[in-house]
């Protein structure tokens, strides 16, 4: 049986169920929350597996047996097009999904409206495994707004607050536009190819690549770009993580930012506006898409988001948004890595920096959940975010102290933990590709290790007044953030086994450089 | 500064966009005969199937609920979405301990 449509159907079914069962109580509510969370991840781990042993792109029709329409050769329906890059995206998401679900349970005990939490928790959650399985660019807009919409409320979840108010506002102004800029280039690649399914936009823009095609281009990249924080844009990023509640910033800073923003960049790239496909149109004098100065510009956002972003972390003094900068940090490495992907298609250098680009897409997920759970923790049991008022934590709080210093070396990449290897990737492809590049990505770790460093001083200064009677939060706290510490641990553990066994894989199917992602549809037509 | 800097790439992007709806250079509008065939071969796919393939006369509704239902039901998430964040953040504030 194809386990695929599960993944969005338990989600759906339980934010769906959740304003019924809500009525019968509260303990209802948040077991029903964690079971169907609990489905949606194993679901989403069957899926990823089954994927990874076979290799191959799974592609689902909903409502039919094939895409292809009765005697003619294009699709007609809405497909599903899971590569291992989008099943190992859905395993992360329900992954931590599941994970702050179960956080929630001790970090939101004392807030109101609680049944509208969970519900809009799942549709979050929902939103962002309907873009990661998508294969067609209109429903992967829809999957967009389901997901920006429930965040926009999850910032602003705690109302008697003014800077969840604030925050939650800035945030829906900014990615409404951006969304309306994403419209807008599916709607311009729509009037000029009549299609909307991405493989077979693929092959149209490949035969006539016009300049309509490029504007779409800009304007989704760059509604994407607002969606992942990327510097010039990302203001709202660092009001919005700061006012969510923690378990709310986990969810926006390891994985909205991700799915929403650089998993659309590098499928929008890889599947639509195959480099590879528009090199060998050059090759042959044909007209074709400049992807070399897509990559730079990728590249030279990246650049600007990792030094920006590390360099604003430092200064801080409120712990949630020295966290929020640096999460604006690590997304400048992933799209460097992404930007070389681009440039240098289908050589070495290309491939380890996409490698790296996946990789540190995932461990970033990770570590910065488990930071947001940390923060999440010390606000819940101190009461303040301010780093000056939190001196001498360790003696009072050591396990979440130790699950700090544990993410905060992890995100820096230090060496026995996840952060390094997938760092390491990205810098030695720079290296490779040009060495510039290289010294721009660790002067950003430098800064990265300077926030970092002060927080860990707080952490273990002399005690202040404050902290003074803080004890250790309940369970439903700290197992999540012990499990996300192993997780980090293991990966940290066997970096090349993974490296080799999975993210190696990943990014070739990404990279698809003999057009998998297009054949995958294509062989549906038969004889083409 | 700032806001002459947005101004100006208000006017770029604008400038771009008319461009783009100049039949000479980008879209076209009007399509008919063999224009429409090379642009708009899905939709006629729709008019010539959609009756016997769905069975509705009216092919918008074939197309929003059968051939595309998908999407309908993430517009349907939307909106209850969007309900229950409006109740969500209209509730009362907790009280004072």
């Amino acid at each position: 049986m194809n386990a695929l449509p599960w993944l969005i159907i338990t989600p759906l079914f339980g934010a769906f169920s959740m304003p019924i069962l809500g009525l019968l109580g509260r303990k209802v509510r948040e077991y029903w929350a964690v079971i169907i969370s609990g489905f949606t991840f194993a679901i989403a781990a069957r899926i990823f597996y089954s994927i990874w042993r076979s290799n191959e792109i799974l592609l689902y029709t909903l409502g039919d047996v094939s895409p292809i329409g009765e005697g003619v050769k294009f699709p007609i329906r809405i497909i599903w097009e899971v590569d291992l890059f989008g099943a190992l995206l859905a395993l992360t998401v329900a992954f931590v999904s599941f994970l702050a679900i179960v956080y929630s349970l001790g970090y939101m005990k004392e807030d109101s409206g609680l049944d509208k939490y969970y519900t809009l928790v799942l549709v979050l959650e929902l939103g962002m495994l309907g873009i990661v399985i998508t294969g067609d660019i209109f429903n992967f807009y829809v999957f967009i707004e389901i997901m920006s919409i429930a965040s926009y409320v999850l910032v602003a979840f705690r109302n008697d607050t003014w800077e969840g108010i604030e925050a939650g506002i800035k945030y829906m102004f900014v990615g409404s536009l951006a969304s309306s800029f994403i419209l807008l280039g599916i709607a311009l690649l729509y009037g000029q190819y009549g299609t909307l399914t991405m493989a077979y936009l693929a092959v149209k823009i490949a035969e006539n690549p016009t300049l309509v095609s490029r504007v779409a281009l800009a304007f989704l990249i760059g509604g994407l770009l607002f969606k992942s924080g990327a510097v010039p844009v990302h203001m709202w990023l660092s009001d919005a993580h700061p006012a969510a509640p923690s378990s709310i910033s986990a969810m926006l800073s390891g994985l909205v930012i991700k799915v929403g923003g650089v998993y659309a960049i590098a499928r929008i790239i890889f599947g639509i506006f195959n480099p590879g496909l528009h090199e060998y149109l050059k090759v042959f004098g044909a007209p074709s898409i400049g992807v070399n100065t897509l990559g730079w510009a990728i590249i030279f956002f990246g650049c600007l988001t990792l030094i920006v972003g590390n360099a604003m972390a430092v200064i801080q003094t409120d712990m949630k948004r020295l966290f929020a900068f640096s999460s604006v940090g690590q997304i400048g490495y992933i799209l460097l890595g992404i930007g070389i992907g681009v440039v240098a298609y289908g050589e070495k250098a290309g491939e380890i920096a996409l490698t790296g680009a996946v990789y540190h897409i995932v461990n970033h997920a990770v570590i910065k959940a488990l930071l947001f759970f940390v923060a999440g923790a010390v606000i819940h049991q101190v009461g303040t975010k301010n780093l000056n008022e939190l001196s001498g934590l360790a003696r009072r709080m050591p396990f979440t102290t130790l699950s700090f210093l544990i993410g905060a070396a992890a995100i820096i990449g230090l060496p026995p933990l996840n952060g390094f290897a997938s760092k390491w990737l990205i810098y030695e492809s720079s290296a490779m590709y040009n060495p510039i590049l290289a010294v721009i990505a660790v002067i950003g770790t430098v800064f990265s290790l300077a926030a970092y460093t002060r927080v860990l001083f707080t952490f273990l200064g002399i005690e202040s007044e404050r902290v003074k009677t803080a004890r250790e939060p309940g369970k439903t706290m700290l197992i999540p953030m012990l499990l996300l510490m192993l997780v980090i641990i293991l990966m940290g553990l066997l970096p090349w086994q993974i490296n080799e066994k999975v993210m190696l894989p990943v990014a070739k199917m990404l990279e698809q450089l003999k057009g998998e992602y297009i054949m995958a549809l294509v062989k549906f037509v038969g004889g083409v | 500064m700032k806001t002459t800097f947005g101004a100006l790439s208000l006017l770029f992007m604008l400038g771009v966009l008319l461009v783009v709806a100049n039949p000479n250079y980008g879209l076209q509008f009007g399509l008919g005969g063999e224009e429409w065939q090379k642009y708009r071969y899905t939709d006629q796919y729709y008019i010539d199937h959609g009756v016997e393939e769905v069975g509705g006369t009216n092919i918008v509704t074939d197309i929003v609920f059968d051939y595309r239902g998908y999407d309908t039901l993430g517009e349907a998430t939307v909106l209850f979405t969007s309900i229950a964040g409006a109740i969500a953040l209209l509730r009362k504030w907790r009280e004072e301990e």
